[in-house]
């Protein structure tokens, strides 16, 4: 009886206390999993601006620097391709989600020499176009417009390859297009034309690199990490919610009009099915084969001539403003692509290994440096120097690359682990010092690992620009969100090439390809020239070294057209010339945009070189004033002179017939339907709540609610009373269970 | 026999349910310790971060423009804030990441520097850097040192409860002021809209370095 009574006792408690276990578990989950939320602060679909990595119409909330994309019905795109020359029209047609009026920034990535200089935009029916106005004073002009409750968009650089517009008063359910236009070049590798367009998309759960620069801790970060020594850096981890899913791939139409220049080999779409209607001269129309795409992987278009030895040079010209511009593209001797003669080298190879770095990437720059090591031969010299916030080589000079040394640096190459802050300036500078600067038996190459998480860019290209030498740098772009834009600046001031590796998969293919640039021969002090008193103005200058199925691609300024430029330069040893009739160029738009691109990157450039900044800034701005180019120092702005809507009269909604202005081909972008109903729910309630709502413009008071506050509460206190409370709960349980166990 | 079989079976089923609540336990013991080492460690970062920031500062002085507290840092000390009369002292960074106010007090960004004219707003966690607001009282003085030496004192005049999206505070234009801000009320463990003002106005004529 005894043992009955208590086991039925033992077993009613037992279930009772797991009950109210579980219970209390799951609401301490609940509650901390909010605490923590509460402490990400962007939950729903708010996004801030350094987490965009496509192009979105951002609409501001109450929460400072936090923000809700609107939904971006449909993106038209329209290419124009003369010979490597890429005009670019976007056409993108957002709609206002909200019963409020609202301001929108949208953002948009574009390649990073492109050039963009027209923004044109439709707000319900009024049609805006872009001005260029000095930065600052096109920004004052932006915001007293939007004070004024008129209609207004202001585009800006954010950085090299990212852009944002921001546009004041947008109606409720108003519909918006927004069309862009700018100007890219193709690239050519291995003998092919490539033409990409972004549209979007480094993985979001990746951000952008130079939100690295930034980011170090952040709340959102795995919890694991921030238990662990507070030296670390790890690269902020966007929230689930963020990643893309089925609801956030846009439909993507795109057009290509491809007149190569010379009779079209092959010509293929690497991603996506399209048609290709081919007419003679070179001619082609590219369109997709099975109607929009998704916006979730870059459009890219390659195309090669039938005969792959015929065009050894493509040359442009336009007449601009009474002036004429050139662009070359040069094909150089074949011995360029040739076996080489083998030289032997002194490599040195830098490996960062900063917290930044945790992960698939440091596992991919550990494999690329130990593929690395295993193309060293007999004869070489080598040396390995990691960096985090310390240094260390693993010789003390470089040394001879026998198979011991080799053994040595693998081992090391293999132990090398992610951790601590990113001081690449004294590695760098280590990786520099030439000790046998007079040594001509050996070519010197500095080859360097990292994601470029830095943000003293400056003190680094001032250190190669100085520390440069006979020494050639390659920067190694690891991860899948590398900052190229500091590698490709750094390839270019150390007369490297720029290789990425996305993938571990990728590392045999791209160490290959690197590999190829490093044992080719190079051409080195190449150099255009023209006759007397032909040419003003060459960009850029001076021309880059050239690797292994590298073109000679330069823009020039020109008294007149006509003549002869000859091309020099020196490949193993020997002078090549080449001389090109500019008689022969074919006409072409947009060369004067690219070269007045190329042009302010040469003259931002040359601030590494020690050119004043105040000449420097000048001479950007005056460019880009001239060209009408959106520069650092440049914006385009435009302000709808028409009144805003008065009070009380039916506010525009997405039914108002849209004009549609001669020479705009929106088609593609009105046959598509309204908003997709998984907007509707994304974009309702609490998330629509969280809008900033700017006055309707006729009203207008203005910004009566004051600045918004940001939290100021710690989960600190939260987060201890319910540990507290577990371990007690835990603690007395185990003690009764304990005595019971002993009656 | 039968009795002792019995017993065994017993004992082994016991057992085993003793051990699921053993590991429940155990869990929840571990749940429970890392959530207190969480809010300890949030504790400990704010007071960490003051005394590295407390040397960026002296660089500010020095006259290093937007020194790096630690090498990682998105954010760089641009005043210091004192309460004399509560010896209470902190260095404001700039709210440049989103992250500064797990390390000190932020200038927000939307507002001017202290000693100009309008409002400077300048937050903190109410359970950190500004759980002495609820100490200050009307005539309280405060003292800000801008990164060129020079100290400005403010003095209370009144504080306020405000809702975080709807604060009144209009930081451009009017005489220079200062604006305190951290959550409401205090101890409390939830997050919530409401927010601690603390205004202050510049006291003329005491500008010292």
């Amino acid at each position: 009886m005894a043992s009955m009574h208590s086991r039925r006792d033992d077993t009613g408690q037992g279930w009772f206390g797991l009950a109210i276990a579980v219970a209390i578990l799951a609401a301490c989950v609940f509650v901390w999993a909010d605490a923590q939320a509460d402490e990400l602060g962007p939950s729903d679909n708010l996004v801030r601006l350094s987490e965009i990595n496509e192009g979105a119409l951002l609409l501001k909330t109450v929460d400072d620097g936090l923000y809700i994309p609107a939904p971006l019905v449909a993106t038209d795109i329209a290419l124009d391709v003369s010979g490597p020359v890429v005009r670019a029209i976007v056409t993108q047609r957002f709609t206002n989600p909200a019963e409020t009026w609202v301001e929108g920034t949208y953002v948009f990535p574009l390649p990073e020499d492109s050039g963009v200089d027209r923004l044109r935009m439709q707000i319900g029916d009024r049609f805006i176009e872009g001005e260029i106005h000095e930065r600052q004073q096109a920004r004052q002009i932006y915001e007293q417009a939007r004070a004024a409750g008129q209609r207004a968009s202001l585009m800006e650089q954010e950085r090299p390859n990212m852009f944002t517009t921001s546009v004041a008063n947008i109606g409720p359910g108003e519909t918006i297009i927004v069309q862009i236009e700018y100007q890219d070049v193709s690239r050519l590798s291995d003998g092919r034309f490539e033409l990409r367009v972004p549209l979007a998309i480094t993985p979001r759960y990746n951000p952008p690199a130079s939100d690295m620069l930034l980011a170090s801790y952040r709340a959102g970060q795995p919890q694991g990490s921030r238990v662990a020594d507070a030296h670390r850096i790890t690269p902020p981890i966007m929230h689930p919610d963020y990643e893309p899913s089925e609801a956030l791939r846009l439909p993507v139409t795109i057009s290509i009009d491809l007149k190569a220049g010379f009779e079209l080999g092959e010509v293929a779409s690497l991603y996506h099915a399209t048609i290709i209607d081919r007419s003679e001269n070179g001619r082609a129309q590219v369109r997709l084969a099975d109607g929009p795409i998704p916006a979730n992987r870059d459009f890219v278009l390659t195309w090669r001539p039938s005969d792959e030895t015929v065009p050894s040079a493509a040359i442009f010209t336009e007449e601009w403003d009474g002036q004429t511009y050139l662009l070359a593209q040069i094909v150089p001797p074949s011995s360029l692509s040739g076996p080489a003669p083998r030289r032997d080298r002194e490599t040195i190879f830098v490996i960062d290994n900063s917290g930044s770095m945790a992960g698939a990437s440091m596992r991919q720059a550990r494999e690329a440096l130990v593929a690395a090591l295993d193309r060293l031969q007999p004869g070489d010299r080598f040396n390995v120097i990691r960096f985090d916030n310390t240094m260390e080589r693993v010789f003390p000079n470089a040394v001879d690359a026998t198979p011991a040394n080799l053994d040595r640096a693998r081992v090391f190459a293999r132990g090398l682990e992610a951790e601590g802050g990113t001081e690449m300036l004294p590695a760098l500078r280590a990786a520099l010092r030439d000790d046998t600067p007079e040594d001509d038996s050996r070519v010197r190459q500095v080859v360097f690992l990292t994601d470029g998480a830095i943000g003293n860019e400056g003190e680094l290209f001032a250190a190669i620009s100085n520390g440069i030498g006979r020494s050639r740098l390659f920067p190694v772009g690891i991860g899948s969100a590398p900052n190229t834009y500091f590698m490709s600046r750094a390839a270019r001031m150390g007369r490297g090439t720029f290789t990425h590796i996305g993938q571990v998969s990728e590392v045999a293919s791209q160490t290959a390809a690197l590999f190829q640039a490093l044992e080719r021969p190079v051409m080195t002090n190449l150099d255009a020239l023209f006759e007397a008193d032909a040419l003003t103005e060459i960009w850029p200058a001076p021309l880059p070294d050239l690797y292994f199925g590298e073109l000679v691609t330069l823009t020039a300024r020109l008294e007149a057209d006509g003549g002869v430029m000859i091309l020099e330069g020196e490949l193993a040893g020997e002078t090549w010339q080449q001389s090109v009739s500019l008689a022969d160029a074919q006409p072409a738009s947009g060369i004067a945009t690219l070269w007045a691109r190329n042009r302010i990157r040469g003259l931002e450039e040359s601030r590494f070189t020690g050119a004043p900044q105040e000449a420097i800034d000048a001479a950007v701005l005056q460019t880009s004033l001239d060209f009408h180019l959106v520069s650092r120092l440049t914006s385009l702005v435009a302000v709808d002179a028409t009144p805003a809507r008065p009070t009380g009269e039916h506010l525009a909604s997405t039914d108002v017939p849209v004009m549609v202005p001669e020479g705009w081909d929106f088609e593609a972008v009105m046959d598509e339907a309204e908003p997709a109903d998984y907007y509707d729910a994304a974009l309702t309630g609490d998330v629509l709540a969280r809008l900033r709502a700017s006055q309707d413009p006729a009203a207008a008071p203005k910004n009566s609610d004051g600045i918004a506050l940001p939290s100021t509460a710690t989960p600190r206190g939260l987060l201890m009373l319910i540990g507290l409370i577990l371990m007690i709960c835990a603690l007395v349980w185990m003690v009764t269970h304990e005595e019971r166990r002993l009656w | 026999m039968v009795i002792r079989t019995r017993n065994m079976f017993k004992s082994r089923r016991t057992l085993l349910r003793n051990r699921w609540k053993q590991a429940l336990a155990a869990l929840m013991l571990a749940v429970g310790a890392v959530m207190v080492g969480q809010g300890l460690f949030i504790g400990a970062k704010a007071e960490i971060a003051q005394i590295l920031l407390e040397r960026a500062w002296s660089r500010a002085l020095d006259g290093e423009s937007a020194p790096s507290p630690w090498p990682w840092a998105d954010t760089w000390p641009v005043a210091r804030l004192s309460a004399p009369g509560h010896d209470e002292d902190a260095i404001v960074l700039a709210e440049a990441g989103g992250e500064a106010l797990a390390f000190g007090p932020a200038l927000l960004a939307a507002s001017v520097a202290p000693g100009s004219p309008g409002t400077s707003v300048i937050a903190a966690h109410r359970d950190t850097h500004f759980e002495f607001l609820k100490d200050l009282v009307p005539g309280d003085l405060i003292e800000v040192e801008g990164t060129n030496g020079d100290i400005i004192r403010f003095r209370v005049t009144h504080t306020d409860i405000v809702d975080a999206a709807r604060s009144g505070i209009e930081p451009i234009g009017g005489p220079p002021r200062l604006a305190l801000v951290t959550c409401w009320p205090f101890g409390g463990v939830m997050s919530g809209p409401d927010r601690y003002v603390v205004w202050a106005d510049i006291v003329e004529g005491e500008v010292g370095s």
